[in-house]
């Protein structure tokens, strides 16, 4: 008996340094030096599975029963020689898809099925807990025995502490730290990779401790207590011969098969329990440790129970044959002989046995229940949470919490019952349900979800049945009838006897039955169940993880890439914002980044998928896939199923043959050159046969209306074509297609997020679809469609691919076309202006008429593209000389006729005098022309009498013309009211008059005289032409009209016009009045 | 990362682990299964616990060659 003090001193230290040592190792992996990574510790770390019922169990059950205790060390020992191929596999596995429970693992295989996830961790739970509940019992029981007087009764720590409340005893005590210890080490901080290497160090320290405690009793009862191995066995044949059966098989304790099925049992178990995985798997930090462990672990094990035998055998000695207590000969064994601290050595050991097991599993369930239980449900919910890393760390720490009193909520409620002791066999077989689904999982791709979700439902089932429902009987719960005649009676369902198999032990009979049912569901449902997509991509990820990764990531298109930020932001979300930008950062320092500072396209998936595995391990894979998805969707593009379309499962990087003919075929009809018509039916009609699709459309721009008009066709009803023209906008697919230059690609129209698309996919049933964007030199111009009435999922990346090349073959097609429009347009346009130019020329005088009384000259010099200048002399038959210069807008045929017109009438209308007349004349039968054709026409006509040297004129909006007058040397412009032609049809022409003397100078002309430009974009103005008459009045008129255009060329510095170049001068040489004013006179 | 393993090796463990789980049960243990007992220890007991330890050495081993195995891969596969 030990002074309660002094253990509960002695545990607290334990405790202080326990806590130091994880402490110390956090603190050196966050300093970068990981304790951790070590093959040494990865292999004691792995002492976890044994737990106090194995510490004090195995002893009681070698008193017992005898040889049963082995197989749960045999076992591990025979799996360890597969570790390097079923361990090592499933580390890599669960490395790259950030797996961190067993839940994760058969929730991630079977396509990231949330249910099965759900149910793997229920299964646990339920399996587990109770395990809890043990080794809670075991600690208060060795720690009453400790401080207790060595009597039947236990003290309890209320005794001792009467102040405590009722409720707090040892265990919970217990309960209380162990929690504690899992929250401080397992969950201070969300860990994508789930890993705790404080717990790990504290984990591998225990067990040293284990060992060490263990040995050293064991030591002491075979050379303390008695002279070795062999005297134990002696004496313990002399005093009891009847109990030698202990030390074989095939016994009624023990028949064959119930050591095959222990054996079997724990073979599964070492790998399959929740902490086992968690410790083997999740904790590894190095595939190479597997090596090592694969023989010191078992040389671990065998170590520990060199001396389960003697211990046992001591205790049945020493206690007289007395089994009552036998889990406990290892404590009070060294109680007895008087070294109490020996037993507070043994307590240690015990306590560190199972602090071990309460811990890890604390964890790894809380993880589990979180990421399957709760996540998904909060997920489905679309709780708006805001920080959400904040709240998953706090429940998962309050699941660690929940989990360990839960175990010792349990402990309380069943107590001593039969149930509780054999748990640690119960949860055994609980955890071998999980071998079909992750084995299978592993090495068989066919291995799919329903037959995974089947196979463990059943063996859950059948292991409630045979076992746990035995177990309720046999400590009390329920009635023994349904052990002894079945339920409702009938005899073939008796738990223990199920289905007529009599004479095994219930162990034998759980296993073969749970099994049973469990291989045989998950096989049969392999085999006749088929997998979706996703889930064989989830499944090679898994059998092939040794493979090169020649599965691209990008098997499911976004159709509307979320940017890289997005993605960050979303993390951010979950895990906060530095792990997410230390994710991303190194994600991306593997990845390339094109010009613009973001991801290529296709990049674009497989970064999707990282995120998904980052966030899966914070919240489990299955509700990682629940978030991304929702935030896909929730930004306007839908992950779709994807079929193969080409019928293979492997994608290889090549393009197929088919979709290399097709685009052969497609650039031979494009190349063939035909009208742009022809060519696109000819590829529509490609694609058609090709991919039997029921209806491809092309859309161009149509520059007018701004909107996307079909030019060809392949499939559509008519209803469908008279609502073909699509907006730019986004508000349909095509549109969205256009304006951001990709593909859209919808798989199953049932997840259609555009209304105005909805409405014609639906009505015309159509089931999947894709548009790809034509490209002009980077330009979209178009789109090309293509619609499937019968499948969905048949645009795979690859598919998409072609499209987009098939797309890029019409918009060479379409640019070769537009090319050749051009081409003949100018050509067109050439000839029209050819045709204009000639009409033009006709137009103008064939020559200067002689007049006697003036020297006239006019010129025309046309611009290169045709003008529409005019001018023309008419002489009346009164000897009046009428003038007429003129310009009409534009510069194509269209004008020339006009001006033809003009002349025409002009020229047919002699009757009229005036000037003003003749262009009110012209106005009105002009007008509606005019206006039609959008045109306009400026005129100034002027009529001189020679004899009289009157000068009338009229202005229809053209430039005023200068009269320079010999008298006074200086120049006038002449002007009179009167607008453009074509305007309105009711004008009044203003008619003025004035005398012209002899050695004036009138000087007609259109706007390219005055508007001619020189290099700095200044005309050359009224202002100039001025002065030029000015000062070369002296010259003859054409002299003049010749002198003023090379000051033009010169002004402007060029050899060509803007505009038509036109002037008219007269000089006035002779008249036959006799002027008063003007004696100067007659011919000079 | 290659495959891991040449298949002489893959063999040789998938071997032993069958030897190992045929000398665990019945009937290889029936016999031993006797009451006899060898240097004063039943012989059940004894035949587990030199059979254990050798089967930890034959792991060893394995392990060993593959650790040579692969260091003679080494210059081809990258980290490990």
């Amino acid at each position: 008996m030990i002074s309660p003090l002094i253990v509960a001193l002695v545990s607290i230290c334990y405790f202080a340094l326990l806590f130091a040592v994880a402490y110390y190792a956090d603190a050196r992996r966050e300093a970068g030096h990981s304790l951790i990574n070590n093959p040494y510790i990865y292999s004691l770390s792995l002492g976890v599975y044994c737990t106090s019922w194995t510490y004090y169990g195995s002893v009681g059950r070698a008193a017992t029963s005898g040889l049963d205790f082995l197989p749960i060390y045999l076992g591990p020992t025979l799996i360890a020689f597969t570790w390097w191929f079923l361990l090592r596999k499933m580390v890599r596995v669960s490395k790259e898809q950030n797996i961190v429970s067993i839940a994760d693992f058969i929730s991630s295989r079977y396509d990231r099925s949330p249910w099965l996830g759900a149910l793997v961790t229920l299964i646990a739970v339920l399996g587990i807990m109770p395990y809890i509940a043990l080794q809670l019992k075991a600690v208060a029981r060795t720690f009453d025995l400790l401080i207790s007087p060595t009597s039947v009764a236990e003290v309890g720590l209320q005794d001792l502490f009467p102040v405590l409340p009722g409720y707090v005893d040892t265990a919970f005590v217990m309960a209380l730290v162990l929690s504690l210890f899992g929250v401080l080490f397992g969950a201070r901080h969300l860990d994508a990779s789930e890993r705790h290497e404080g717990l790990v160090a504290a984990i591998a320290f225990e067990s040293i401790i284990k060992l060490v405690a263990f040995f050293t009793v064991g030591l002491f009862v075979t050379f303390g207590l008695f002279d070795g191995f062999a005297d134990i066995f002696s004496r313990f044949a002399l005093q009891f011969p009847e109990r030698l059966s202990l030390f074989r098989l095939d016994t009624d304790a023990i028949p064959y098969t119930k050591w095959f099925t222990l054996t079997f049992a724990s073979m599964m178990a070492i790998m399959f329990l929740p902490r086992q995985f968690h410790i083997m798997i999740v904790e590894n930090a190095n595939e190479d440790h597997i090596k090592g462990a694969m023989w010191r672990f078992p040389a671990y094990i065998f170590l520990l129970n060199l001396f389960v035998i003697p211990i046992a055998l001591g205790g049945l000695l020493l206690s007289g044959g007395d089994t009552s207590q036998a889990d406990y000969f290892v404590i009070n064994l060294p109680l007895a002989a008087g070294h109490p601290w020996l037993a507070l050595l043994v307590f240690i050991g015990g306590f560190s046995a199972s602090a071990g097991m309460v811990m890890v599993s604390s964890v790894t369930l809380s993880t589990m229940i979180l990421n399957h239980l709760i996540m998904p449900l909060i997920l489905r919910i679309k709780v708006d949470i805001g920080d959400f890393s904040a709240i998953l760390i706090n429940l998962k720490r309050f699941g660690i919490i929940a989990v360990v009193f839960l175990g010792y909520l349990y402990y309380r409620v069943i107590g001593d019952s039969y149930a509780l002791v054999n748990m640690g066999l119960i949860s055994f077989i609980a955890a071998a349900q999980f071998a079909p689904a992750v084995i299978g999982g592993l090495y068989w791709r066919r291995a799919n979800q329903k037959a995974a979700m089947a196979g463990l439902i059943l063996g859950f089932l059948f292991w409630f049945y045979t076992l746990l429902v035995p177990s309720f009987v046999l400590s009390g719960w329920m009635e023994s009838s349904i052990l002894d005649q079945g339920p409702f009676g009938i005899s073939l369902l008796r738990p223990l006897q199920l289905f007529g198999l009599t004479g095994f032990d219930i162990w034998t009979n759980a296993l073969f039955w749970t099994m049973f049912f469990n291989l045989g569901a998950f096989l049969s449902l392999s085999f006749f169940c088929k997998q979706k997509t996703t889930e064989q991509e989830q499944a090679r990820h898994f059998t092939d993880v040794y493979g090169e990764h020649i599965f691209p990531e990008q098997r499911q298109r976004i159709s509307k890439a979320p940017t890289i930020v997005e993605f960050v932001e979303l993390m951010s979300k979950f895990i906060g914002e530095k792990p997410a930008n230390t994710a991303i950062s190194s994600y991306l320092s593997g990845q390339e980044i094109n010009s613009r500072g973001s991801l290529d396209d296709h990049e674009i998936p497989a970064l999707k998928s990282f995120t998904e595995r980052t966030l899966a391990g914070y919240v489990g894979s299955a509700p990682a896939k629940i978030i991304l998805e929702n935030y896909l969707s929730t930004r306007g593009s839908e992950m779709e199923d994807v079929f193969d379309i080409f019928g293979s499962v492997t994608l290889s990087r090549t393009a197929s043959r088919d979709q290399l003919s097709v685009l052969y075929e497609a650039a031979k009809i494009v190349s063939r050159g035909s009208d742009l018509d022809k060519t696109l039916q000819g590829l529509l009609s490609l694609l058609m046969q090709q991919f039997k699709f029921d209806l491809c459309v092309i859309r161009f721009l149509d520059a007018q209306s701004m909107t996307l008009a079909v030019k060809a066709q392949m499939g559509m009803t008519s209803k469908h074509f008279g609502e073909s023209e699509r907006n730019l906008d986004m508000e349909t697919y095509i549109g969205a297609t256009f304006l951001s230059n990709t593909s859209s690609v919808v798989n199953d129209t049932e997840y259609l997020d555009k209304s105005v698309s909805a409405k014609i996919i639906l009505r015309e049933n159509i089931k999947s679809f894709a548009h790809s964007p034509i490209v002009v030199e980077g330009e979209p111009v178009g789109v090309l469609s293509a619609f499937s009435r019968t499948s969905k999922g048949i645009f795979t990346d690859e598919f998409v691919a072609l499209l987009n090349n098939l797309a890029r073959q019409v918009g060479i097609a379409w640019r070769n076309h537009q090319q050749l429009e051009k081409l003949l347009s100018a050509r067109e346009q050439e000839r029209d202006l050819e045709i204009a130019k000639t009409i033009q020329m006709s137009l103008l005088p064939a020559g200067i008429p002689e007049l006697s009384h003036v020297d006239l000259a006019g010129l025309c010099v046309p611009a290169h593209a045709v003008g529409g200048d005019y001018y023309d002399f008419i002489r009346r038959h009164n000897g009046a000389l009428d003038l007429v210069i003129g310009d009409v807008s534009g510069h194509n045929i269209g004008s020339a006729l006009i001006m033809a017109e003009t002349r025409t009438f002009i020229q047919a209308m002699r009757q009229i005098e005036q000037p003003y007349a003749m262009l009110d004349e012209l106005n009105r039968f002009f007008c509606e022309d005019l206006s039609r054709a959008e045109l306009f026409v400026t005129l100034f006509y002027l009529q001189y009498h020679p004899e009289s040297g009157l000068l009338l004129y009229a202005n229809a909006g053209h430039n005023n013309p200068v009269l320079w007058h010999s008298q006074s040397g200086t120049c006038e412009m002449l002007d009179s009211d009167g607008m453009i032609l074509g305007i309105k049809p009711d004008i009044n022409f203003e008619q003025r008059k004035t005398m012209l003397a002899i050695g004036d100078i009138l000087v007609l002309y259109t706007d390219g005289v005055t508007e001619a430009e020189d290099t700095n974009g200044v005309f050359f103005g009224e202002t100039r032409l001025k002065a030029l008459i000015e000062e070369y009045h002296h010259l003859p008129a054409n002299q003049l009209i010749d002198y003023i255009l090379e000051q033009i060329r010169i002004f402007t510095g060029n050899r060509h016009f803007n505009d038509d170049i036109t002037l008219v001068v007269m000089k006035v040489i002779h008249q036959n009045r006799i002027d008063p004013e003007s004696k100067t006179q007659t011919n000079s | 990362m290659k495959s891991p393993n040449p298949t002489s090796t893959h063999e040789a463990w998938v071997l032993c682990l069958i030897l190992g789980i045929i000398m665990l049960n019945f009937p290889f243990l029936q016999i031993f299964n006797t009451g006899r007992s060898i240097f004063g220890i039943p012989i059940l007991i004894f035949y587990f616990f030199i059979g254990w330890p050798i089967s930890i050495l034959i792991i060893f081993l394995f392990v060993n060659r593959l650790q040579r195995e692969e260091q003679d891969n080494t210059p081809d596969e990258g980290e490990e």
